[in-house]
């Protein structure tokens, strides 16, 4: 099966988050970009179909502005992605919209065979989840998105997923190809070894041109802001258990009102 | 005529999600006085969940009455949105955050050729110019966004917006045709739906409180005490890492970095010292509650009331007096 993954890079989750200079976005400066939680379990899904699936391959592709892309890529050669294709979006106005970003992909994807195309199903920067959706209208597709699990059944040649829906786990069968937007973290995804690693600065990274035409953004960031610091809390004197209880709930009902 | 606002209705047992009507109100704000606000349905009760609409003031509901709509994936849903957006005129489509929400104006960005964004916590439409504000990075921090072009969908945070009023109302239903449903879109097939497990999947992501336990609960067993408190109030129950490492809960628990994030209107953290990578899935609660010995813990940094004090007296305490104050 040709199992292609699409990682996005972002802000390593200890960053510092600060305003950038034209207070539209995050200032990344300094900030070490990694593969996004969700695409962890994207790649991790995509190497246990390819361990369990004879003569499988998986393509990893990024589309954003290198090199952070080639960063996340070699991370992802070096836990078992055997290709790898950078769609170069340094026009950071395209970068910053996720249907640019499906866009790029889906141009790219064009010439790289795909049965199944797995994504993160949002990212934790931009939050979105926009991605998957986007891209199977793209490519004329099913997408699935919340998914957790996914298995292939040889005989019927059917992807088996259970996903998460508004009345609860839904357990699903679907033909190829389709897109797949996973949870984070339901796989336990696998750590890269270091002569895997040491070997992964030299793969190669095949470049795509992003499409050509106007690539009018169909959202534009406008201002980023970071939340007031929180002061600490409010703690309840109390004397007895019952007397914090009591005044714990009081306090919830009126004065942050959020007591159900 | 201006063109109408509509919403779209995620039907499940004949009923509108209750995700999706959150909805109504953030269309009534962004139509202005004169434009009208309408629903859409799709499925083989449709006509049975338009019901739903019209109770909270939304009398004229689009109703794709299409038994292959049932349980169908969210591109052929945004296959007959579309076609009902089209034929009502209308150019901005407002969604509840439910899964398919969120999933179909992704799918409307290229098939509606529709401005699109999710996660929306404020929306503003001045001139003709939609602006929407959403929580990223796990909401460490917000951003506004100016939507451009002709059409714009949007998907609104859960629990964003105050729930809609009740405003029953006569009902006329109009129906719309699906038209032809791709055999690509139609492929995949629903075998089965399992009640939601309170401690995992959105039941965890997008509950309005969520009681999260850690290490200072001591061992599985005694991990009930915040189940217990979490079933008083209806919430869902999360854990910290140290709690899914060591087994005493499923990993789909977890909250923070390698977990889930969260950000209800109430979270309650009991024994769990606030490390930074559990703080990062959770800090964007509305409102936070500490409950731990510890006075030094770093938890009580970030949460709004704390109780400094042994977890195993005060949660029983709690989940009594919170039992008594629901009158259960
Ligand atoms: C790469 C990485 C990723 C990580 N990802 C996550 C993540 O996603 N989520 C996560 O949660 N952690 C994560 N961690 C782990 C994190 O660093 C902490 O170790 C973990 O959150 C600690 O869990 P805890 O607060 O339950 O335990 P502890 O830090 O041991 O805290 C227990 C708390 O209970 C209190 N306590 C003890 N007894 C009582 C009592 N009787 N009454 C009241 N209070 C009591 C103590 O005062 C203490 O504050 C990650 C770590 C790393 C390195």
């Amino acid at each position: 099966m040709e199992i292609v993954v699409c990682v996005k890079p972002i802000p390593e989750a200890e960053t510092r988050l600060r305003v950038g200079a034209d207070g539209t976005t995050f200032d990344a400066e300094g900030v070490k970009f990694v593969l996004a939680g969700y695409d962890e379990s994207a790649v991790e899904q995509a190497l246990l179909l390819k361990e369990a699936i004879p003569g499988s391959r998986v393509h990893v592709i990024s589309a954003g502005p290198s090199p952070r892309t080639d960063e996340v890529l070699r991370a992802s050669v070096a836990l078992g992605c055997d290709l790898a294709t950078c769609v170069d979006l340094s026009s950071a106005n395209s970068a910053a919209d996720p249907i640019a970003i499906a866009r790029a992909l889906a141009s790219a994807l064009a010439t790289v065979p795909h049965d199944l195309v797995l994504c993160g199903k949002q990212a934790g920067d931009d939050e979105a989840g926009l991605v998957a959706p986007a891209l199977g209208e793209l490519l004329g597709v099913p997408d699935f998105g919340y998914v957790v699990d996914l298995r292939w059944d040889a005989a019927r040649k059917l992807l088996k997923f259970q996903r998460w829906g508004e009345s609860g786990l839904e357990l699903w069968e679907a033909p190829t190809p389709c897109v797949i937007g996973l949870q984070q973290a339901w796989n336990d995804p696998r750590t890269a070894k270091l002569p895997a690693i040491l070997k992964s600065r030299k793969a190669p990274i095949a470049r795509a041109a992003p499409p050509a035409g106007p690539t009018s953004p169909s959202s534009r960031p406008e201002r980023f802001e970071l939340p007031p610091p929180r002061l600490g809390a409010r703690l309840i004197e109390y004397k007895t258990p019952q007397e914090a209880a009591e005044k714990l709930v009081k306090l919830l009902r009126e004065e942050a009102k959020v007591f159900p | 005529m201006t063109p109408p606002v509509l919403v779209f209705g995620e039907v499940h047992e004949g009923r509108v999600a209750s995700a999706s009507l959150e909805a109504i109100a953030v269309a009534r704000e962004l139509a202005g006085p004169s434009d009208p606000v309408i629903g859409f349905v799709a499925g083989s009760r449709g006509e049975a969940a338009a019901a739903d609409f019209a109770r909270f003031g939304v009398g004229r509901v689009l109703v794709a009455e299409d038994p292959r709509l049932d349980a169908a994936p969210v591109g052929a849903i945004a296959h007959a949105v579309t076609a009902a957006a089209r034929s009502s005129g209308s150019s901005l489509l407002v969604a509840g955050g439910t899964t398919f929400g969120r999933e179909l104006v992704g799918r409307l960005a290229v098939r509606w050729e529709a401005a699109v964004a999710t996660g929306v916590t404020e929306a503003t439409r001045v001139d003709g110019t939609l602006r929407v504000r959403r929580a990223i990075f796990g909401g460490r921090a917000s951003e506004t966004r100016r939507l451009e072009g002709e059409r714009s969908a949007i998907a609104i945070r859960p629990h964003a917006f105050p729930p809609p009023v009740e405003r029953p109302g006569a009902l006329a239903i109009e129906r719309v045709a699906t038209g032809d449903l791709p055999a690509s879109l139609m492929a995949p097939h629903r075998t089965e739906v399992k009640a939601p497990d309170r401690g995992a999947g959105p039941g965890l992501t997008d509950a309005a409180i969520v009681v999260s336990g850690g290490r200072g609960l001591r061992g599985p067993s005694e991990f009930h005490l915040v189940e217990d408190l979490a079933a008083s109030l209806d919430a869902a129950v999360g854990a910290s890492r140290a709690v899914t490492d060591a087994g005493w809960r499923p990993a789909s628990f977890q909250v923070g970095q390698t977990g889930k994030a969260v950000s209800p209107q109430l979270y309650i953290a009991v024994g769990i010292s606030g490390a930074i990578q559990h703080l990062v899935g959770m800090v964007s609660s509305r409102v936070i509650v500490a409950i731990n010995s510890d006075a030094g813990a770093p938890i009580f940094k970030v949460a709004d009331y704390g109780i400094v004090g042994d977890l195993f007296e005060i949660v029983p305490a709690l989940t009594a007096e919170v039992r008594r104050a629901r009158g259960r």
